[in-house]
């Protein structure tokens, strides 16, 4: 009991800071009255528990934010050249990525990650295979569906190395399940 | 107000509008709800972060804040759009499909288990 | 920096009226979902926009209801779509 109150502990501060920033004046009842929402909501909602399912490593974290930075301005023009030069007649596909990702706080930050790599877009998240299908625009990407989806694979590669879970020794390696 | 300030923002508010206008011509080219979406998803998003970022330079501190906190919501929340849009315009045989050149998604989904397109 | 204002401001328009277009056009339900969440987004950043012309962030708080309501109304708006149509 004492434990997964613990691990429900960074879940309770973030809610805890949002109500803070929302109300953006810690007085003393902004901060009370914060505490006590974000018990209550931790208590009526079952959200799932965040810090087994990632490892924060800080400084690959930090290089993986500044290259998403990049990669947002990079792909929004892009998608503005794309939307200038070809328009209607821009060249598409739909290539599939398997994920390195297994829990569920993973997958979605895998989402995140290929949505502002220039030209894709997830389309469909099959969980059980773990498998991203991505819509990806051919002249906003490099060309080759081919290309596009190493470059994809590399980057969700990217991501794991920056928050994958520590393997864990009381599970085999082989299996890949973590729907909770 | 301070000089240097003012052109660090003048130029965040320009490039953000510049990419807002890209972005809407995107939404007005591109051929399907999809294509929609990647202007929507990175134009839209990059044009609203850098008019942010400029309008967070032109006042109080204390309202980088909630600025902060309407960047963070628009990042976390376009790609849930994103994927909701994609899969129902999947579907919903939404997407235009003369313009696929692969589709490995035909695989698991095939168009007989697809809903015909939906015009009105 | 009035200048740039009138700029910011006429770029902004030209967008409006640009997805404007396509909202009006559609042809699908889901292409004015996504159409509106555009405007709204286009909304948002012209508030901030003018909170920046006037060095007043008051209405800056108001963009966090704005946008948020535009995500929860677009992401409903997808799944009534989906349920119409039937499917699983």
């Amino acid at each position: 009991m004492n434990r997964s109150l613990l691990r429900r502990l960074p879940s309770l501060l973030w809610l805890w800071l949002l109500w803070i920033l929302l109300w953006s004046t810690p007085s003393p009842l902004v901060v009370l009255g914060g505490l006590l929402v974000a018990v209550a909501v931790l208590a009526v909602s079952r959200f799932p528990e965040v810090s087994r399912q990632i490892t924060v490593r800080p400084l690959r974290l930090l290089a993986l934010c500044v290259r998403m930075t990049g990669n947002l301005v990079v792909s929004a023009a892009a998608v503005g050249w794309a939307a200038l030069r070809h328009g209607p007649r821009v060249r598409a596909a739909i290539v599939e990525l398997p994920l390195d990702a297994d829990t569920d706080l993973l997958v979605t930050l895998a989402t995140l990650v290929t949505n502002v790599s220039p030209g894709s877009l997830v389309l469909e998240i099959d969980r059980h295979r773990g498998v991203l299908y991505v819509h990806v625009l051919l002249v906003a990407a490099s060309g080759e569906p081919e290309e596009a989806r190493r470059k994809l694979l590399a980057t969700e590669r990217r991501l794991v190395a920056a928050l994958g879970r520590r393997p864990d020794p009381s599970t085999s390696p082989t299996s890949r399940k973590d729907d909770a | 107000m301070n000089t240097a300030l003012d052109v660090a923002s003048a130029l965040l508010l320009i490039a953000g509008a510049v990419f807002c206008l890209l972005a809407s011509v995107g939404v007005l080219r591109f051929p399907d709800a999809v294509g929609r979406q990647h202007a929507a998803a990175k134009a839209q998003t990059l044009g609203l972060l850098l008019i942010l970022l400029g309008a967070a330079l032109q006042n109080a501190p204390r309202y980088a804040v909630p600025l902060a906190l309407v960047a963070l919501f628009q990042l976390l929340t376009i790609p849930v759009t994103g994927q909701i849009v994609g899969r129902t315009a999947y579907r919903t045989s939404a997407l235009a499909e003369e313009s696929l050149t692969e589709d490995a998604l035909a695989r698991r989904l095939p168009p007989e288990e697809r809903r015909p397109g939906q015009d009105d | 920096m009035t200048a740039v204002y009138y700029v910011v401001f006429i770029l902004l328009g030209l967008s409006a009226l640009l997805t404007v277009v396509r909202l009006v056009i559609g042809p699908g339900v889901l292409d004015r979902i996504v159409t509106l969440d555009v405007l709204v987004t286009l909304f948002a950043a012209g508030i901030a926009a003018e909170a920046a012309r006037r060095e007043d962030g008051t209405g800056l708080p108001v963009l966090l209801a704005v946008t948020l309501l535009a995500f929860v109304g677009s992401v409903t708006a997808a799944h009534l779509v989906e349920e119409r149509e039937g499917m699983r």
